[in-house]
């Protein structure tokens, strides 16, 4: 993946925050209801921590948050993540029914072993996936999420730009929410702890 | 092990002689500057608040330490979009913020393990010559 070089590869037509403004139902949520607006969770990955392959089945009965990045980002994915764990403090012991998936956007760069140690500075909740160009070029496409690479620096350094949506699905795998940088971690703690009472 | 305890030695001595008023000889105040932990060897994001105390412009224009063989100042273009910055002006009374998801010091190749609660310094470079050594508590990596 990387070796695609400065060549930005671009994965999706509609951005997530154009979907989010055509939503203007409000049912008391305060991040933003994006019920039915995309399908239900569904991958194949791997799970950076146990090594094993995971699928969206293997986490029915917790609600999920899907959010994208890549580990050598150090401002913008560690600050959604440390707003994510914010919000799942906010909720005490119920935490335990959510979890937090971070998809690697940077596989090439994103060796289990580095993915493991990123996600669970964030948290035991905090879960590191990888997969091959295929599998995450399938995700990203079901969620229309877009990402990109930059011209390697130098020093061979380079930058992924990459959506800032985290999305939230029910413990039944359905699309709920999306939550933006700029919503605050207790308003989304609001939200989960909505979903989780749903069961 | 020896020489680790000799290494720690001398970050220790050099670090407790960096004078507190080193501040002098650039009129400048830094303040809440703190670093984001991260594990590995991938890069951390260094913040802080400059405020210009002088009386003309001055301009920031990149950053050293002896922790890490590189270090970049980035700039925010809008949010998750970096831009490497050459520097940033503060006018006199002015104060520039390096906050997360904002403008931020990037952080790379650490020398030394690097932990939580640590202090590292790190020298801020002024257009002119003017360097100012501040001490950055490292803290962990769901800082906010």
């Amino acid at each position: 993946m990387a070796a695609a070089g400065g060549r930005a590869a671009w994965v999706a037509a509609l951005s997530a925050l154009l979907l989010a403004g055509c939503s203007a139902r409000d049912r008391g949520w305060r991040t933003t209801d994006i019920s039915g607006i995309m399908p239900p969770l569904k991958f194949t990955l791997t799970d950076s921590k146990t090594g094993g392959v995971v699928n969206a089945h293997d986490f029915r009965g917790k609600v999920v948050l899907l959010y994208f990045g890549y580990t050598h980002c150090p401002d913008v994915c560690p600050t959604t993540l440390a707003d994510l764990a914010a919000a799942l403090r906010e909720l005490g012991a119920r935490a335990r029914d959510v979890r937090v998936l971070f998809v690697s956007v940077d596989p090439a760069r994103d060796s289990a072993a580095v993915l493991k140690e990123y996600a669970a500075a964030f948290g035991p909740e905090v879960i590191g996936l990888r997969g091959d160009s295929e599998e995450l070029h399938r995700l990203t496409r079901r969620y229309r999420v877009t990402y990109g690479y930059g011209r390697p620096d130098a020093h061979g350094d380079y930058e992924v730009s990459h959506s800032s949506a985290v999305y939230v699905f029910d413990t039944r795998g359905e699309v709920r929410l999306l939550a933006r940088p700029t919503d605050r971690p207790a308003d989304l703690a609001h939200d989960l702890g909505r979903l989780i009472a749903e069961g | 092990m020896r020489r680790r305890l000799i290494l720690f030695l001398a970050a220790f001595a050099w670090l407790a002689a960096v004078p507190a008023g080193a501040a002098s000889r650039v009129p400048v105040q830094v303040t809440e500057a703190r670093i984001r932990w991260l594990p590995g060897d991938l890069p951390m994001a260094g913040y802080f608040v400059i405020r210009n105390t002088g009386e003309r412009p001055l301009r920031l224009i990149g950053a050293s330490s002896p922790a890490y063989r590189r270090i970049v100042l980035h700039r925010t273009v809008s949010y998750g979009r970096m831009k490497p910055a050459k520097s940033f002006e503060i006018a006199p009374g002015w104060s520039v913020q390096f906050t997360p998801g904002g403008n931020h010091l990037m952080l790379m190749g650490r020398t030394r393990a690097i932990h939580p609660g640590d202090v590292v310094p790190i020298t801020l470079h002024f257009a002119g010559g003017g360097a100012l050594r501040v001490k950055f508590r490292v803290r962990g990596a769901d800082l906010r």
